[in-house]
């Protein structure tokens, strides 16, 4: 690989990132969900340019509206008048709003006391309403680095955009759905401090309530270096590329500027290969107005304080309760380092063993993975929405906790697991009948006749602890 | 120096310093100030240390328009009288200023300039419609005569607020008598700042019905959520039926005179040819009406304040087909019909329903109500009703006497009654 002198490049960088934030839609009653079925109603709406506030026509929206396109939108029951701009926005998602807020103090940032809901000029079909509502919620904030200190320029919050689904058509299950922007400063230095900048902001985002999953994030870098213009990489998510993304598009522009050509100033997105491809020119300043329909957004002190008390808690006093509820330190560093702990809180809720819930979504899949050959991504996303189900039926006393792996093997081979329902409580009656029998024997010999029955169905330390509550 | 909206100035707050355009703010004791990024926040003026001002704002020299004038197309006259479809939004003052000159008119829709020729543009009063009245309908009635009055011109375009649209339609259809040539009514429901407004396919729409043979008074406007097609709406015959919706007016009891695309007119029922004779203005109106709904249990004494301030005649908004509580409610109408009806005020009667045509013979109700006096409207919007008896009782010779007021009523002036519900 070839080495970079970042310094010697005046090398600046920041992050664009957009967050989903788990909530219903931003200005309706709306769920945010995604929909796969057919549509129940697809309505049919041309945009055409608009003056802008100096009277001229924004050229680029001529140039989208002379090509005179019939955009095509589909609507579920899980959309409305609104998102169809057939209603008035409804007033702003106050869920959405501490969510934001949230992370805007955990950003330390300030927040905008009085800010207006804007209308920002889009006009690629993406939004019915030919434009998308954004606030600017808070600003002036940082994140520390082991470089030193990246400023938050702003922090928005935002409504997110139909779906495109087809050649000008688009799906209304995502418009309207809650986002926060973060835009940093130019302040890293080198890729390692953007990559780790990245990372420190998707933490504290993944502290909140927001979004998991594919398409849930999406994170755009811009980058310039000495003598050249600023790019804007889009699809920058994926954090496995991001550094070779980032080297490979310094040296991009290097090149150009050795032999003498110019950097333009475009968006190109990043490749699954660790290169970009140019996408379009960059955007001008989009045309913002005020959104004539909501009053004035006025975060009041007290609302602030409230979201204070709220704040998610900080990864030391996770780590501290997480141990006195005595889960070991490695299986602590796992959660972090795999990033499952809601998962893990989510499941705690239906078995509250720590430790076997951790090991169930921390090691099982590397076993299993190992055991049947099989991808350990491929693994884990075949288990993800599977786990509550398994756990649900220990729950029940319908399996037993060393059923557990079995479960979830057959689960990733695609089969269903068909578990021969032990009932502990039947368990229980068969150890006193045992008991009552054979008399004076230890608790090995019980244990030992036991098993010699319900091997595989229920685990030996289960059946221990009801042979010792029994004696 | 006095910063004002629209210069670009500094803020000081007590630990802050923000720059950007000054501009008004909807809510007193809080001024706004556009950031470089284009996003307005706002402060509160007593947080404000200082304000100084960087640049003044300039009002930039809007070039004169000359709008050239096609020969190939026809001449139309454009009435401009406010609502969404006529605002544009200021952005140095935060509020939404009317468009009354053909220069914003044709930023904003430069699209109708491509069917017809605006060739004549009046902005007579600019007003949202729910403040609008009888006097304004007549003002209104008054320019489009004289349009349609000059051989040059082949149809009107009137834009107007959505709220009482279709109480000014139904104003025009009377007032206007032996109408020779369109007249057409559009609006938006959506702003026009936005480039999603229905204005610009409900404009489009509204120039081609204005220059076809169609010579009524109608209202054009989106004929579903798609940006496809609008319908030309018999003006007495069309209420807005959702606060929202492009969509929002529906012909009721009746059906829509043509599907209007932006390139072509479909004729779906009979209509009024345009002729070459003279319109004449027939603008009397009494104001002394009323519209009055009817709930359960409502007392009837209702109707002596309104004969106590004079009033000629009232609409009552009745149940079904036709009902109201009578002879065996707590709350007799029938008897305080007849007396009120004896004393001279004129009583009519229109579907609370919306949809269908009254009938007092069903019901022994209808039966004892129909000996009071009353007026039963047959299938007559009530808006339109109210209009009717307005302009009705407004003509000395037609309100001498019930019998003739009755009759003027039931009359079908402007296609307000359908003995043919489909």
């Amino acid at each position: 690989m070839v080495e970079i002198d970042y310094e010697k490049l005046k090398f600046k960088a920041g992050l664009e990132i957009h967050q989903q934030l788990d909530s219903h839609k931003l200005f309706c009653e709306c769920p945010s969900v995604l929909r796969k079925d057919k549509p129940t109603l697809v309505i049919r709406r041309k945009l055409h340019p608009v003056a802008g506030e100096s009277g001229e026509v924004d050229v680029a929206a001529l140039y989208q509206s002379s090509l005179n396109r019939v955009y095509e939108y589909q609507a579920y029951d899980t959309t409305c008048l609104v998102e169809l701009d057939e209603e008035p926005p409804h007033m702003i998602n106050q869920e959405a709003l501490k969510i934001a807020l949230q992370i805007s103090l955990l950003l330390n940032c300030k927040i905008i006391p009085i800010s207006q809901i804007m209308r920002k000029t889009v006009i690629d079909g993406s939004n019915t309403s030919g434009f998308q509502r954004t606030v600017l919620i808070a600003r002036g904030g940082f994140v520390e680095t082991s470089f030193g200190r990246v400023g938050i320029r702003y922090v928005y919050l935002e409504e997110d955009a139909a779906r495109i689904v087809g050649e000008n058509v688009f799906r209304l299950d995502r418009l309207g759905i809650p986002l926060v922007e973060i835009v940093t400063a130019p302040d890293a230095k080198n890729p390692i401090q953007l990559k780790e900048t990245a990372l420190k902001i998707g933490e504290i985002l993944r502290s909140c309530k927001v979004k998991r999953g594919i398409g849930t994030i999406r994170q755009d870098v811009n980058i310039s270096i000495m003598g050249g213009n600023r790019v804007e990489i889009k699809g920058m998510q994926d954090m496995d590329i991001f550094l070779k993304v980032i080297e490979n598009e310094v040296l991009r522009q290097k090149k150009l500027l050795d032999s003498g050509n110019l950097v333009g100033m475009e968006t190109r997105t990043a490749q699954k290969d660790g290169s970009t491809k140019y996408t379009r020119p960059l955007p001008g300043a989009a045309r913002m107005y005020p959104e004539t329909d909501l009053p004035l957004l006025k975060i009041s002190r007290d609302f602030i304080n409230e979201v204070k008390k709220s704040l998610p808690k900080s990864k030391t006093e996770v780590r501290k309760e997480l141990s006195e509820k005595g889960l070991s330190s490695e299986m602590i560093k796992l959660l972090f380092k795999q990033n499952k702990l809601e998962q893990f809180k989510e499941l705690l809720k239906i078995v509250n063993k720590p430790n076997l819930v951790a090991k169930m979504i921390l090691i099982y899949p590397k076993e299993i993975s190992k055991h049947l050959k099989i991808d350990l991504d491929v693994v884990e996303k075949r288990l993800e929405e599977r786990f509550s189900d398994v756990l649900q039926k220990v729950a029940e006393g319908k399996i037993s906790e060393s059923q557990i792996k079995p479960a979830l093997e057959s689960i990733v081979l695609g089969k269903e697991p068909e578990f021969e329902s032990v009932d502990l409580g039947e368990v229980e009656e068969k150890i006193q009948k045992l008991i009552k029998e054979k008399p004076g024997l230890s608790e090995k010999a019980y244990m030992g006749l036991i098993m010699k029955e319900l091997r595989g169905k229920v685990s030996g330390k289960e059946v221990i602890e009801i042979i010792r509550r029994c004696l | 120096m006095e910063a004002q909206s629209g210069d670009y100035v500094e803020v000081q707050l007590a630990k802050e310093i923000y720059r950007g355009v000054l501009l008004e703010s909807p809510e007193p004791g809080i001024v706004l100030l556009k950031l470089d990024s284009g996003y307005n926040i706002g402060f509160k003026k007593k947080d404000l240390l200082g304000v100084k001002v960087i640049e003044r704002f300039e009002k930039r020299k809007e070039k004169k328009f000359v709008l050239r004038r096609d020969p190939s197309k026809s001449d139309i006259a454009m009435i401009l009288t406010g609502g969404t479809i006529a605002s544009r939004y200021d952005p140095r003052t935060g509020g939404v200023d009317p468009l009354d000159n053909l220069e914003n008119l044709f930023k904003f829709y430069p699209e109708i300039f491509e069917k017809v020729n605006v060739a004549k543009i009046s902005a007579p009063f600019m007003k949202p419609s729910e403040e609008m009245d009888w006097r304004d309908w007549k003002t209104i009635a008054r320019v489009v005569c004289d349009f349609l009055n000059d051989p040059s011109i082949k149809g009107v375009v009137i834009t107007h607020g959505t709220d009482t649209l279709h109480y000014t339609s139904a104003a025009l259809s009377f007032f206007l008598r032996d109408l020779n040539k369109p007249v057409v009514l559009t609006y938006s429901q959506r702003s026009v700042d936005r480039a999603s407004s229905d204005a610009n396919l409900n404009l489009q729409c509204a120039a081609l019905m204005a220059i076809s043979d169609v010579a009524e008074v109608m209202i054009v406007g989106h004929a579903s959520l798609n940006d496809d097609f609008c319908y030309a709406m018999p003006g007495t015959k069309v209420r807005k039926l959702h606060s929202s919706k492009r969509d929002a007016f529906k012909v009721v009891n009746s059906s829509p005179l043509a599907r209007v695309f932006t390139d072509r007119v479909e004729i779906l029922s009979g209509f009024r040819k345009r002729s070459k004779g003279k319109v004449r203005l027939d603008a009397k109106f009494e104001d002394k009406v009323a519209l009055v709904k009817i709930y359960p249990g409502q007392d009837p004494d209702i109707l002596d304040f309104y004969l106590d301030k004079g009033y000629k005649g009232i609409v009552l908004e009745v149940f079904g087909l036709g009902h109201l509580p009578s002879f065996r409610s707590r709350a007799n109408w029938a008897r305080k019909l007849k007396q009120v009806i004896k004393k001279g005020l004129v009583v009519c009667a229109a579907a609370q329903t919306i949809y269908g045509r009254l009938d007092p013979f069903v019901y022994s109700t209808g039966r004892d109500l129909l000996k009071t006096g009353m007026i039963y409207l047959e299938d007559m919007l009530s808006e339109t009703a109210f209009v009717k008896l307005g302009w009705v009782l407004g003509h000395k010779e037609w309100a001498k006497d019930m019998e003739s007021v009755r009759a003027k009523m039931l009359e079908n002036f402007a296609k307000e009654l359908n003995p043919r519900l489909s």
